[in-house]
């Protein structure tokens, strides 16, 4: 199923979304840079995994504890998702792997 | 037999029959955009296209998503559409571009949240 | 002390198991215990990847628990595979300490 197909079909993709408008406007503006890089590394399981509903509830015990969003993810947020993203393979990876197979003809 | 049936396969063109739908929703400077991505993801050559089509789905899922957002194409792809879509694929120079990826990611939020407190 | 986050990268995940191994406890109490242990680098987004990783791998069990604020709570604690973990990291910890404070005393 193609990347749209889920966002726009999935209710509970829809349920994420608006779970995010809930959050204060930093938390959204952090959330969605976040969104954006994940979607260019292109982690395979992106959305039928974990990861976004997990950040989102991450996010939402900061607010509840009354902090801003730099606060809980350190003023390098490049890294904090990179932390995130470390064991999930790539799109990217997938293929450099196909390519490495039949070059080796395995 | 259009040009990614003979590269595909025809068992594969109903999904970019698909990808090709999407793609004539985007803006036309992003369906510019998607074009360039296609022609340059194809340099790599050695691929029968099976392989790269979640990687042509992600990227179009971008295209998509950034277009809904309201963004400029050059903020989503930049000035080097063969750097990105190496990037894409994992090949050569994928490390540099995801730097500016990151780069790009804590320079926007600095900029956002700057807008945001003053 | 400030500026640690390189060196820490591969000692954390033990820190962390060392915590939850002493009692369960949660993502910003773990943080928390890091901060006042004099690593004030650690935000909860480290911590927070960290544990995320730990039960992705199977290390630790996770409990929801309803919190007085906000929404439930995970709460960690270690299962026989993490505490064999910790083990491990304990036993790599004095190895390397112990090298590294022999070329220490060498270098005098």
């Amino acid at each position: 199923m193609g990347i749209r197909d889920i966002i726009e079909g999935k209710k509970q993709w829809r349920a994420h979304v608006a779970r995010i408008k809930n959050l204060p406007p930093d938390y959204q503006i952090v959330y969605h840079e976040i969104q954006r890089y994940v979607f260019k590394v292109g982690p395979v399981d992106l959305l039928d995994g974990p990861l976004l509903t997990e950040l989102v509830d991450f996010f939402e015990e900061g607010v509840a504890a009354g902090k801003g969003v730099l606060q809980i993810t350190g003023p390098d947020v490049a890294a904090f998702v990179d932390g995130l993203l470390q064991d999930i393979p790539t799109y990217a990876d997938v293929y450099q792997e196909s390519l490495t197979k039949k070059k080796h003809g395995l | 037999m259009t040009f990614w049936e003979t590269i595909t396969g025809s068992d594969m063109t109903r999904e970019w029959n698909a990808f090709e739908t999407r793609a004539a929703a985007l803006p036309n400077d992003y369906r510019a955009a998607w074009e360039e991505i296609k022609t340059a993801l194809m340099s790599y050559g050695d691929f029968t296209g099976r392989n790269l089509t979640p990687i042509f789905d992600s990227a179009l899922g971008l295209l998509e998503e950034s277009a809904a957002d309201g963004q400029t194409i050059y903020q989503v792809v930049g000035d080097d559409v063969v750097g990105f879509s190496a990037a894409l694929a994992g090949g050569e120079g994928a490390r540099n571009y995801r730097d500016k990826w990151r780069a790009q990611l804590n320079a926007n939020v600095a900029k956002k949240l700057n807008k945001l407190g003053g | 002390m400030d500026g640690l986050t390189e060196m820490l990268k591969g000692t954390l995940e033990g820190c962390v198991l060392e915590i939850i191994g002493a009692e369960e406890t949660y993502g910003y109490a773990v943080t928390r215990r890091l901060n006042e242990l004099g690593f004030t680098d650690v935000v909860e987004g480290t911590v927070y990847t960290i544990l995320l990783r730990l039960e992705k791998n199977a290390l630790v069990q996770v409990t929801k628990r309803p919190s007085e604020q906000g929404p439930p709570r995970k709460f960690y604690a270690l299962n026989d595979a993490g505490r064999a973990e910790l083990t491990t990291f304990w036993a790599k910890w004095e190895f390397m300490t112990s090298r590294i404070d022999k070329l220490k005393e060498g270098a005098r």
